[in-house]
């Protein structure tokens, strides 16, 4: 909401600064967004909470300046004329409900001209354009009071006055020259031919008034706040009107705001009051009544504010205070302000008179019966242990395109109803594709090397229930550039967790190729994989990728405590094999040889190089093993794991496929 | 066997007396002694000899690897140690470098200040349903005060015991999780409660349809709003620096009562720039360099916070005659953005390694 300072001062001195101002509304909860010097006068934009519909007015904001200074506003009510009634033409009203009171006046002989200075000047300082005598003088008194008004060119009308509901399909043109058409939920005027108005919304081409008016139809009302603001999101506008009727509007103004509109008009446009009717019955504001206590206030606030202090403020918002006594001081509220119903808003009055900075901070003691949500610590825990790992965590969005998925093969998602574009239209129900899109946008930029991790939902909808699931995703592309970098990951995340029991599974994955399910007792984990070929050029991915995506739940579920296990204090003797596998043997096989050959000696098995040279064939596979053996009871002899060694290369040798070098 | 035995030595000699430098050293050590070595060789032939003469060979071949070996190691210690040197100003082995997202790094620190507190973090739900993200915070639902919380709505319909249909929705604030606590537990309470959120929003550099907020609340017998400022002030002091200012102002959320929003004085100009246009300093006659992160106002909004409605601990079941209680909510990218400079949200979503490798 923008105002004139000038405007202001016709109902309050205001003696200090701008700037003190400024300091002084923000302090006391009307921010103001920014000022800034317009010839003799200071524009102020400030911020109006969706409480305050009477800073929506010149009146209410001068009240509220001089609530602040510690003064009262100067506002001439005018004595409002109603008589002659309005003979021509009667007002009907459907329903109250969507339009309690309604006020028509007519003006004849107008002239419509341009706007004098002074209206031009109120008008564009707060951000109104003028159009005309009329519509600036209707919109000069909506800006002073509050309540909106419109005005008819009466010539066009025909017959009676309805405020009612719209029938479906009935056409609407605006003044903004736009066709609409209108539903139920609409409220319009109407005359006995036509719509000439969305109620509190925006009024009718067709009875505008233009410079050939001669007579002027002055509507005043008081519309439902719920009418009016289903009935704009319908047609799709917010105008100075709507938003004032949607926030409601002081019906003790309305009368005046008519009033002196009509007798603006009468004085600018040299016209003639002809009539005056009324539909309805004017709101009547009640009587609230609070009940607060002193003590209780300071002990809300953590303050110790006085009997006086309090008072004082109230009395400069316009409270009525009844007997003022220590345990129970009976409140009247200004009969304006819907905002205060009960104690604690007017807890927030007084603190916010008397300044929010009156109040000492304090550290509490805090106590709470609740535990902490474990998997916020796992995750914690993850997050740092990939760090350290040389991974980077990447935050990609949780809404993708729904063509995205589909070409994924994924068929198990939500839908966002109201999407701002189609490229984010589904939950994701799975991390791959904000992987894909962080390595794209990397590779694109000639970044080499990535190794990414992140720790995000996914959501599923299943038949009867929606699962909104942790997951932790790892993408590698580069240098190492192979599935056993991320089985490395994988398997110093499981060590970390002390999860033993655990077991990569060749298995196939949708969209991956050398995909290995990842089993713990029993249950699968997750999987990881190189990114299928063809899915990986039709997302335009310059390079391989390696992903792997895990349940964290399951994840933490295995999570085991670690008791210390004493370890052999012997040394340890390693002895080297060189050997080359044919394709149709795979290294697990080798191991579980190895494994039962050496039984309790072996301590570990390494590869420590890997051959590629001419002489191997290229369906083989040609590495030195190195093996590692240890006793928890004793020193081996040389000869001892000789022994073992060799009978180790004796089996491996008489198996089919492995060749000894 | 002797013979070659003797022209080892021999040669192993002639050669010994011309090394010099380091390298040479461990080349001659791989020539006498590597498994390639003759020396070596010797020895895989002495399975083949009889018992007595293995016995013989065994030793003198044992006492030339334990002649050369000494030698070797005697050279060494000759030779300069400046041959070792080595360029030390040659570039480091490259490590891959890991890193949390910043907005984690951020969101666990606070978290980890109002954890040092007494608060307990309790993550909530991203999906939720109209009651939890608006109703129950006293936002109704046809009603101006819902226009700031512009919300995605999703394709799910759950029934209320067959009754009543639940909409459901991208959660926009992280207040819902002070409901679920409230309603499934009994105060004493002091959660934190982080998150992602979404509002369906154009971006742009501040704007994003998915960012992050953090929302802390505490109920009990004795909360006030003392409290408030003074678990806020303690945060703000932790996380920024010790010596920033609070500035609470009165503001209106329908969930609070009394409501304040809080800024804290500029950390980059320290506030320099306010006190300036507030005395209207022109030095001689030129428009003074506002401060470009708090365009010249010296203060920087981090957060809404207030007394929790007594609606909305009544609709949480909790008795607000009895009961009161505190509640902030905070945007993560926005502090993150303030605290490290950023000047544009799309970063964090972007991913960029140049981006990501820096915090």
């Amino acid at each position: 909401m923008r105002f004139s300072l000038n405007f202001i001062k016709e109902f309050l001195r205001v003696d200090v600064s701008a700037q003190q101002l400024a300091r002084l509304l923000t302090m006391a909860g009307m921010e103001v967004e920014c000022f800034q010097r317009q010839a003799q006068d200071w524009i102020f934009d400030i911020e109006v909470t969706s409480n305050r519909y009477d800073w929506l007015s010149m009146v209410g904001i001068a009240r509220e300046i001089a609530a602040c200074m510690g003064k009262k506003i100067k506002v001439t009510y005018p004595t409002v004329i109603r008589r002659p009634v309005l003979g021509e033409r009667n007002i009907v009203i459907e329903d109250l409900g969507d339009c309690p009171f309604y006020i028509g006046r007519s003006i004849k002989n107008v002239k419509v001209t341009t706007s004098q200075h002074w209206l031009k000047e109120r008008l564009l300082r707060s951000g109104i354009n003028s159009i005309n005598n009329i519509v600036d003088i209707t919109n000069y008194c909506m800006l002073k009071w509050g309540n909106p008004l419109h005005a008819f060119d009466e010539d066009k009308l025909e017959g009676n006055i309805y405020i009612r509901r719209a029938k479906k399909g009935e056409v609407f043109i605006g003044i903004d020259a736009k066709e609409r058409q209108l539903e139920r939920e609409n409220l319009v005027i109407a005359d006995e031919k036509k719509v000439i108005a969305i109620a509190g919304v925006m009024g009718a081409k067709n009875t505008e008034v233009d410079e050939n008016t001669k007579n002027i139809f002055l509507e005043a009302a008081i519309f439902s706040p719920l009418t009016v603001r289903r009935s704009r999101r319908r047609v799709g506008v917010d105008t100075e009107s709507s938003y004032r009727f949607e926030r409601r509007v002081n019906p003790d103004y309305i009368e005046y705001a008519s009033y002196e509109a009509h007798k603006l008009i009468a004085r600018e446009a040299r016209a003639a009051f002809a009539g005056y009717r009324r539909a309805g019955r004017k709101p009547l504001l009640k009587k609230k009544k609070i009940t607060v206590s002193l003590p209780k206030l300071n002990s809300y606030l953590g303050v110790d504010f006085s009997k006086t202090q309090v008072k004082k403020a109230l009395r400069s918002l316009g409270f009525k205070i009844g007997k003022f006594s220590k345990e129970k001081t009976v409140l009247h509220p200004p009969l304006f302000r819907f905002d205060i119903q009960r104690e604690v808003d007017v807890y927030e009055e007084v603190v916010r008179l008397l300044g929010y900075e009156k109040i000492i901070a304090r550290l509490p003691f805090l106590n709470s019966e609740v535990r902490a949500a474990a998997l916020y610590e796992f995750k914690k825990e993850l997050r740092s242990l990939l760090a350290m790992l040389g991974l980077k965590e990447v935050i990609t969005y949780s809404i993708e395109a729904e063509k995205d998925f589909a070409d994924l093969g994924e068929h198990n998602w939500v839908k966002i109803l109201n999407p701002l574009r189609a490229q984010e239209n589904v939950l994701r129900p799975s991390l791959l594709l904000g992987m894909m899109k962080g390595i794209r946008y990397n590779l694109n930029r000639n970044q080499k090397n990535l190794f990414f991790f992140e720790i995000a939902n996914v959501y599923c909808k299943e038949k009867d229930h929606f699962s909104e699931l942790p997951k932790l995703s790892l993408g590698a592309s580069g240098a190492p550039e192979s599935i056993f970098y991320l089985k490395g990951v994988l398997e110093h995340i499981l060590g970390y967790f002390h999860i033993e029991n655990f077991e990569f599974r060749e298995q196939s994955v949708g969209n991956f190729t050398n995909a290995l399910k990842i089993i713990i007792q029993g249950k699968e984990v997750g999987f990881l994989g190189k990114l299928d070929e063809n899915v990986r050029k039709a997302f335009d991915l310059k390079e391989d990728i390696f992903f792997s995506a895990l349940d964290i739940t399951l994840l933490k579920s295995a999570q085991k405590e670690k008791l210390y296990e004493p370890f052999s204090s012997y040394p340890v003797i390693w002895r080297d094999i060189s050997i080359a596998f044919h394709k149709s043997r795979s290294f697990k096989e080798a191991r579980q040889i190895i494994k039962t050959q050496a039984g309790e000696y072996l301590l570990d098995l390494q590869i420590i190089d890997v051959y590629k040279g001419k002489d191997i064939p290229s369906d083989s596979f040609a590495f030195t093993l190195r093996i590692f053996y240890q006793s928890q009871k004793k020193t081996l002899t040389s000869e001892e794991v000789d022994c073992l060694h060799n009978a180790i290369r004796k089996k491996l040798k008489d198996e089919e496929g492995m060749i000894l070098r | 066997m002797e013979e070659k035995l003797k022209n080892l030595e021999e040669e192993f000699n002639a050669e010994y007396q011309r090394v010099v430098t380091f390298k040479e050293v461990e080349c001659l050590k791989v020539k006498y002694l590597g498994r390639k070595s003759q020396l070596n060789r010797l020895f895989t032939q002495l399975p083949t000899l009889a018992g007595e003469e293995r016995g013989m060979w065994g030793r003198r071949l044992n006492s030339l690897k334990v002649k050369i070996t000494s030698l070797l190691e005697e050279k060494l210690k000759r030779i300069d140690h400046k041959e070792q040197r080595v360029d030390l100003t040659f570039p480091s082995t490259p490590l891959q470098r890991g890193r949390c997202h910043i907005l984690s790094t951020v969101n666990e620190k606070i978290c980890s200040i109002f954890e040092n507190l007494g608060f307990v973090v309790i993550e909530g739900k991203e999906v939720e349903d109209e009651w939890h993200n608006f109703a129950a915070l006293n936002i109704p639902l046809e009603h101006p005060s819902r226009d700031v919380f512009d919300t995605f709505y999703l394709d799910l319909e759950t029934h209320n015991k067959g009754k009543n249909r639940t909409r459901h929705l991208l959660r926009s604030h992280t207040s819902p999780s002070q409901i679920r606590v409230m309603r499934q537990r009994r105060p004493p309470l002091a959660v934190i409660s982080p998150g992602r959120v979404y509002r369906p929003d154009e971006v742009d550099a501040s704007h994003s349809f998915m960012f992050h907020q953090i929302e802390g609340f505490a109920v009990g017998e004795d909360i006030n709003f003392s409290h408030l400022k003074g678990v806020l002030l303690y945060f703000a002091r932790s996380f920024f620096s010790p010596d920033v200012h609070l500035r609470f102002r009165p503001h209106f959320f329908p969930f609070t009562e009394p409501s304040a929003e809080v800024d804290i004085s500029c950390i980059i100009c320290r506030g320099h720039s306010r006190k300036k246009s507030d005395n209207k300093l022109k030095v001689s006659g030129q428009q003074q360099r506002k401060c470009s992160v708090c365009k010249g106002k010296g203060w920087l909004e981090i957060l809404g916070c207030g007394m929790i409605h007594p609606k909305v601990l009544a609709m949480c079941g909790i008795d607000f005659s009895k009961y009161r209680g505190f509640a902030f909510g905070m945007g993560v990218d926005r502090i993150a953005m303030l605290k490290y400079g950023i000047d544009d949200i799309r970063l964090f979503y972007e991913n960029d390694t140049r981006f990501l490798e820096q915090f």
